[in-house]
């Protein structure tokens, strides 16, 4: 039996790159690329390597995407699906000469179904566009992660993102109702249904978080929450990083589910607020970030609670925006601190991993040392309300044999959290990134298991390969697949 | 970690030499922040047309110390709106490094045809500008420049028909401007004076109605050369920068009643490296910067704020997002209407100087964007305080106008609508 992913890896061949140009551009025109430079652009997302794709193509339909998968096919030749390229883990770096598939052009609100609470939308639309776009009706979609200006409803799905505001309100997949798909065969389905419980498995929960392995989501029923009618954001500062991670558990145990609950470390807060400018305490040793919604009269009393469990861990201060326009300046800083790094540093290296909550403060101060071991600078700023730790690393790549060391650090805070009994990924998916960490969590059967469920949807192994699972782990595998050397740290 | 694959082909392709240091390159992360604020790209969906994709291509033709001629159509299809440097989180100077690729590309290539940059120097030039603009005029009210349009359907002039078919309509006789005292210069700059001396009249009603006066330059001062640095042809740039300065002596604030001039004045420190350029870059203010600290010097505006006539503003890229000077038009404005604010954050209008004239299909598809968020808001006078974004919008058949003539005509006692 062969291993399935990864078996139609191309070897480069001129010809056969361009015998499938040919074929791809006699369903796109001009919209299939293989441009030097272009290539290059599509080689790499928001993760820190890549390789480039044989051919970019960029459809503008579902009926466009299902033709380039069935070329593919003909030329057993790997494709993958792109959104905005903001992902951090390689789901969507290009290994092998594969196809990319960027579904950027896709963008449309097909319809907004306010009665069933649903808008139907394709891959491409921006994640906070659709949330402006339902503003006039009084929703949103909830599902917030940090690059939500940016990032599309098809990374959304293939990663099953988070955001801060998930602690409430739950990640993608709960928020996903229905899915037009094209599956690796070429051929279009429609998993789930907007009715309340529709029949057979659920096979669009198996879908969403797939990272591309199963197929290419080409249009979605996203589910629609209403915009709550009073939001309380609070910003608490602590000269203690033990006291603000003790005061996330605190509140919890109090009875509250705060909408959101994040902490930035010190360095955190000095690059967010050089960015923002939005009054964070640049000498605090930690800021929690809460956030309240619901009925005005219970989120009132919540305030109250927040701010007693903080004072019993020694809050510095306790800031209540004062209006939606404060409001958006915390949040402006925080959303936007990954990119921030750079006012360290030219390169980030950004894990996810989550913990339990009562064992933040621990891991946190593993994560510092492990940095310093490395003579690496940590920051950190995350999830702090799911235990969902971003710890990142701040390099520059010019500096020789950095690599190493980030990869070796990274590996390292791998080993910690999951040794805290955490696991590997909170929400930025596997992708390549944490690929060959998933033997740390999973047995040889689990990840066989895995496998088989993903060789169902894709015998041929052509759907995003070389990703999730690592090679080797069918027990009977006889297909030695090469690695590209260096593919990933 | 250096990227895996194979080396990209150098097939045709041709040596580059960009001027832009290691550091800079560098200093994006590729976070994708800036792509939806990005016009291009938001209407494209292409990462070659996002300014991420921009930077990792000038990254990729420094190291390899060439390019080829898709780089070349990338680059030129930027606007320059710098819409994607309020977005960044690293503050990475995105213009700066567009500016020096353009530059490269101009010096080193046949980027700019010898044509094009006679055509640019000739901003620099008010008597051929003047004598010019008067001839488009008056072809135009002849009918002749229908018939260049027309021509323009024969393959060869279909650039020029294009070009000449959505040009404003120009003034043949334009009354001239009359110096009122000292306290501050007004910059009239080149094609603004040629076709839109009307906006700098209403300008200078409204400085004069502070109490102020105003002194008007010398046709030494005819041009920023704010057109000649987005061309690549930093060289004329430098060389109107000097003229300009000359022209402007003394301690009194410049005022400039467009935003992409204002943009460009103020970086003359940047340009020129030099302290002089630096202490006259100090001195430039958009018009509406001045007036916003005198306010109150203004006759008071009628009525509560739901009384008073709806205007919507559009902030041209080059006061928003260069200048950072986009709400004092607001300050000024509320005296006396109703603002209503746009919802695109800022998206840019697809105008771009002459981006409009060299790239209409692109610029037509970023100023679709703009006319449905302008519609959104319900207002029927928009306020545009540049005159590229004013005649790109009035094109579309809006009714766009320079913020201080909607306040003169109010000040002279007109309804804005």
């Amino acid at each position: 039996m062969l291993v399935g992913y990864g078996r139609g890896v191309a070897s480069g061949d001129d010809a056969a790159d361009a015998a499938l140009l040919a074929d791809l551009r006699g369903v796109l025109g001009d919209r299939a690329r293989d441009n030097d430079f272009e290539r290059g652009l599509y080689s790499r997302d928001g993760s820190i390597e890549g390789s480039p794709p044989a051919i970019v193509c960029l459809p503008e339909s579902a009926a466009e995407v299902a033709q380039i998968v069935r070329v593919c096919r003909r030329h057993s030749r790997p494709f993958l699906a792109r959104g905005s390229g903001t992902g951090l883990a390689g789901g969507a770096v290009p290994v092998g000469r594969p196809v990319v598939i960027a579904t950027a052009k896709m963008d449309r609100i097909i319809e907004v179904d306010i009665d069933n609470r649903v808008a139907w939308v394709e891959p491409g639309v921006l994640n906070l566009d659709l949330s402006r776009a339902l503003t006039p009706q009084g929703f949103h979609f909830a599902p917030d992660p940090s690059s939500q200006q940016v990032c599309s409803i098809g990374g959304n799905i293939a990663n099953n993102s988070g955001g801060p505001h998930c602690l409430a309100y739950g990640v993608t997949t709960a928020h996903i109702a229905a899915l037009e798909v094209v599956l690796p065969s070429g051929d279009t389905t429609i998993l789930g249904g907007v009715e309340a419980e529709p029949a057979g498995f659920d096979l669009r929960g198996l879908f969403v978080g797939s990272e591309g392995t199963m197929g290419i989501a080409t249009k979605a029923a996203v589910r629609l929450t209403p915009n709550a009618p009073a939001v309380r954001t609070l910003l608490l500062d602590f000269d203690d990083v033990s006291e603000g991670s003790a005061a996330v558990s605190a509140i919890i145990a109090a009875g509250l589910v705060p909408s959101a609950l994040e902490m930035m470390d010190q360095r955190a807060i000095e690059i967010v607020e050089a960015f923002a400018h939005a009054g964070y305490p640049t000498g605090a040793a930690a800021v929690l970030l809460v956030e309240l919604d619901g009925l005005p009269g219970g989120v009132e009393a919540g305030v109250e609670i927040v701010r007693d469990v903080a004072h019993k861990h020694h809050v510095g201060n306790v800031r209540v925006a004062a209006d939606d326009e404060e409001r958006a300046l915390l949040w402006k800083g925080r959303k936007n601190a990954f990119g921030a790094v750079a006012r360290i540093k030219p390169d980030y290296y950004l894990h996810d991993t989550v913990v339990p909550r009562s064992k933040l403060t621990e891991v946190l101060e593993k994560v510092y040392r492990i940095a310093d071991a490395y003579g690496l600078i940590a920051v950190n700023v995350f999830h702090a309300g799911d235990g969902n730790l971003h710890p990142i690393l701040a390099f520059d790549r010019r500096e020789p044999g950095v690599d190493e060391r980030v990869k070796a650090a990274g590996r390292d805070i791998v080993a910690a959290s999951i040794e805290a009994g955490g696991v590997l990924s909170g929400e930025h998916g596997i992708g390549l990134e944490k690929r060959d960490y998933m033997g740390m969590l999973f047995s040889a059967h689990d990840m066989y298991t895995q496998d088989v469920v993903r060789e169902t949807f894709d015998p041929d192994g052509l759907a995003n390969p070389l990703k999730i699972i690592p090679t080797g782990s069918r027990c009977s595998d006889s297909f030695h697949q090469h690695v590209p050397e260096g593919a990933w740290v | 970690m250096s990227p895996v694959g194979e080396p990209l082909s150098t097939a045709s392709t041709f040596p580059l030499q960009l001027d832009i240091d290691s550091d800079t390159l560098a200093s994006c992360v590729a976070c994708g922040m800036c792509l939806p604020h990005c016009p291009t790209y938001r209407v494209t969906g292409e990462e070659s047309a996002s300014p991420r994709g921009r930077i990792a291509m000038m990254r990729d033709a420094a190291e390899r110390g060439e390019a080829d001629a898709a780089f070349v159509e990338f680059m030129d299809a930027c606007i320059q709106c710098r819409g994607c440097e309020t977005a960044c989180p690293a503050g990475v100077h995105y213009g700066h490094m567009m500016e020096a690729t353009r530059e490269a590309l101009a010096s080193q290539t046949n980027y700019q045809p010898r044509l094009r940059r006679l055509a640019y120097r000739a901003l620099g030039m008010p008597r051929l500008l003047g004598f010019g603009s008067r001839l488009l005029g008056l072809s135009q009210r002849l009918g002749l420049v229908r018939l260049l349009s027309l021509l323009g359907r024969v393959r060869p002039f279909r650039q020029l028909g294009a070009m000449t078919a959505s040009l404003p309509r120009v003034p043949v006789r334009q009354a001239p401007l009359t110096a009122s005292g000292d306290d501050v210069w007004l910059f009239t700059g080149c094609v603004m004076d040629a076709w839109m001396r009307d906006t700098h009249r209403a300008v200078q009603a409204v400085i004069e109605a502070t109490g102020a006066g105003v002194a008007l330059p010398p046709a030494g001062a005819a041009c920023c050369g704010s057109l000649h640095l987005h061309a690549g042809l930093a060289s004329d740039t430098r060389r109107l920068a000097q003229k300009v300065m000359a022209a402007l002596p003394g301690e009194a604030p410049i005022l400039i009643d467009s935003a992409g001039c204002g943009a460009t004045m103020k970086e003359y420190g940047h340009l020129l490296g030099t302290e002089e350029a630096r202490q006259f870059a100090g001195r430039v203010q958009d018009v509406h910067e001045w007036l916003a600290a005198r306010v109150d010097d203004l006759p008071e505006g009628a009525g509560s704020r739901a009384q008073r006539p709806r205007i919507a503003v559009q902030d041209p890229c080059h006061l928003r997002h260069v200048q950072q000077a986009h709400l004092p038009v607001r300050t000024v404005l509320s005296r006396f209407f109703d603002v209503v604010e746009l919802d695109d954050d800022g998206l840019c209008c697809g105008a771009g100087g002459a981006y409009s004239q060299q790239h209409p299909e692109v610029a037509g598809a970023v100023r679709e964007r703009k006319v449905a968020a302008i519609e959104r808001t319900g207002a029927s006078v928009i306020a545009s305080a540049n005159p590229g974004c004013t005649l790109h919008l009035q094109a579309a058949g809006l009714d766009v106008r320079y913020p201080l003539e909607i306040v003169a005509e109010h000040l002279d006692g007109g309804a804005p609508a």
